[in-house]
């Protein structure tokens, strides 16, 4: 499992390749490149060019002029210039932005204290039932998200959080705490123990192994999870859908969309934002994420 | 915090220790899970009131019954299986490639295994608005690009045809899994030893050979796990299909997930939705265990 962390370093080529071996690698490479970076490369066009360019056909993949009007009307929120409709999404977008921050972050922060306190304990103090513990966490990952939003609905409206943050940060635990709990078991797992056992003989408590001992070692282990979180509960739609009134991004998205009359490059615009922060998010810390994702199924 | 019993032994205050570490993290489990599905069941033996203020009427399995009698529900089960079939089978395959080719040595890996993470890393809502407008028949790029290709004549509304409708969704979430997948498989090639394939070369197996007799078995287990995980995002799938199409046109590509949110949400039948939800949930649960079984007992028979 260590060596899954090697994801960027080790060179996998052997040997030389005759001329014909090298064109058919690199023929590989280009169609590869374009099955990824086509469609980005549509909506990254698509926000940088004006209503009337895109209308024409066909698709300019590289077009003459750009603007970045679409970008300042959405991030400003003078939405009447751009062809909005009657959608008032553009003085959203900024707002929705900082709520799915604010959800996400919080959300990083309760689950690695939530679950890596569980984690730490079913790794190094199992006790009767912790075995069946970890199965449970692992079976609810197929439990449709849909199938316990009733129940949530009622309640959230009963307790008064509907349509707040709250919503989502208390519903965003049915996922993104079992997947931290199996991350972060697994990568305790994998340190090792010794140290601690020397702390111990050393007389220290529990708790002060765990904070002086086991935290600074496991920090890559934690920024994982930490990354993973921060993508379910940046991504998640259904939830904050069903439970908010486009409180954070990719509803107000999804609400953008069916409005009569709205402008695509605007919303091309928006969705090249709501793709920035996760992206740049995984590919800083890549090295630690990779390592992390076998755990979501657990063994 | 240490616990402390009179006549414990190190070992029980270990458990007590571990059992009080994982108290907050199994009370919220219960709380956010056991809960809310218990009374999804519950809702489901239900004539629930459309703005869900109580249980209402008990009408035991009656739901059950009517779901199981509406055509309704086993076009959406074909949609749905003919969905997760061809995500599975495009995410599995296509994935299994790109790790491959990411395998090798050329000029620019770094930065292509940079591109793998990008579909990936992107919420599904926004796979589904992108390729929404990818497929667009009068602003999209794919068929720019199918018309500059000569691969059709002429631009197609590729969404509003039932039968491209559902394969454009297939499409789109494949091209997000199949970075997933391909991620995962990258990182378990990285760990094949490279004496393994010099010594298949020795013996003269050729590309095709090595890749049956020493890569797949090696992957097995990412394969599996790839696998199943895709089975399952297959089975839950619903922002992609929201975005793209909300199940239309008609009823093309209306998946299990989508025909619960209407009854839930659009027509407000809680009763016929919670049933529906709860099928979902066993067949998820089922679909998933089958496919361990399967692709463990095809490990042993190996």
């Amino acid at each position: 499992m260590t060596a899954l962390r090697k994801f960027f370093v080790r060179p996998a080529g052997r040997g030389s390749r005759s001329p014909l071996q090298t064109i058919a690698l690199y023929a590989a490479v280009v169609v590869f490149a374009l099955w990824v970076l086509l469609p980005v490369w549509y909506l990254v066009v698509s926000s940088l060019i004006t209503p009337q360019q895109l209308g024409s056909r066909s698709f300019t993949y590289f077009p003459t002029s750009i603007t970045f009007d679409n970008y300042l009307s959405i991030l400003t929120g003078s939405t009447a210039s751009a062809g909005f409709g009657t959608t008032d999404v553009g003085a959203r977008l900024v707002p929705a932005i900082a709520q799915s921050f604010l959800v996400s972050t919080v959300l990083v922060v309760l689950n690695l204290i939530i679950a890596g306190s569980a984690a730490y304990a079913l790794s190094r103090y199992p006790f009767p039932g912790s075995r069946q513990f970890e199965l449970a966490v692992i079976a609810t990952r197929v439990v449709p998200a849909i199938a316990i939003v009733g129940p949530f609905f009622v309640a959230f409206r009963v307790i008064g959080v509907l349509n707040s943050p709250w919503a989502l940060i208390i519903s965003y635990n049915v996922f993104t705490l079992p997947l931290a709990v199996m991350i972060l078991k697994n990568y305790f797992d994998q340190l090792p123990q010794e140290i601690e056992e020397a702390a111990k003989i050393d007389g220290a408590g529990r708790l002060l192994t765990l904070a002086i001992i086991i935290l600074p070692i496991a920090k890559p282990g934690l920024v994982a999870a930490g990354v993973l979180i921060f993508l379910e509960a940046w991504s998640e739609f259904f939830y904050s859908l069903v439970l908010t009134n486009q409180l954070t991004v990719p509803p107000l998205l999804a609400g953008f969309q069916s409005v009569q009359q709205f402008n695509w490059n605007a919303l091309a615009a928006a969705t090249v934002i709501s793709m920035i922060p996760p992206v740049l998010l995984v590919m800083i810390f890549q090295r630690n994420v990779v390592g992390s994702l076998t755990a979501g199924v657990g063994k | 915090m240490t616990a402390s019993f009179k006549n414990g032994s190190l070992a029980r205050s270990d458990a007590w220790f571990g059992l009080k570490m994982t108290t907050v993290a199994a009370i919220m489990m219960a709380v956010l899970l056991l809960v809310p599905s218990a009374l999804t069941v519950i809702y489901s033996l239900h004539n629930v009131p459309a703005n869900g203020s109580s249980f209402g009427e008990f009408v035991g399995f009656r739901n059950y019954q009517i779901i199981f009698g509406s055509a309704v529900f086993w076009r959406s089960v074909w949609v749905t299986l003919w969905f997760s079939l061809g995500f599975v089978v495009l995410s599995t395959l296509i994935g299994f490639a790109m790790a491959l080719l990411l395998n090798q040595e050329f000029f620019g890996r770094g930065l292509a295994r940079a591109l793998l993470i990008v579909p990936w890393a992107t919420p599904w809502l926004v796979i589904g608005i992108l390729w929404k407008w990818y497929a667009d028949g009068s602003v999209g790029g794919l068929n720019a690009l199918l018309v500059g290709l000569g691969i059709t004549s002429d631009y197609q509304n590729f969404l509003a045809d039932p039968n491209s409708a559902l394969m454009i969704t297939i499409i789109a979430a494949a091209w997000r899994q199949a970075s997933f997948a391909g991620i995962l498989l990258l990182a378990g090639l990285q760990t094949l030893p490279s004496e393994l394939y010099e010594a298949a070369e020795l013996d003269g197996a050729n590309w095709w050979q090595r890749l049956q007799n020493v890569t797949i078995p090696w992957l097995r287990p990412v394969l599996v796990t790839v696998t199943v995980l895709n089975i399952i995002y297959a089975f839950l799938q619903f922002d992609v299909i929201f975005a793209m199409t909300q199940g239309g046109p008609g009823d093309a590509t209306q998946v299990l997930s989508i025909l619960i949110y209407r009854q839930l949400f659009v027509v407000t039948q809680i009763g016929l939705g919670s049933a529906l939800a709860v099928v979902l949930g066993v067949a998820a649960l089922i679909g998933g265990l089958v496919t361990v079984k399967l692709l463990y007992r095809g490990e042993a028979a190996n």
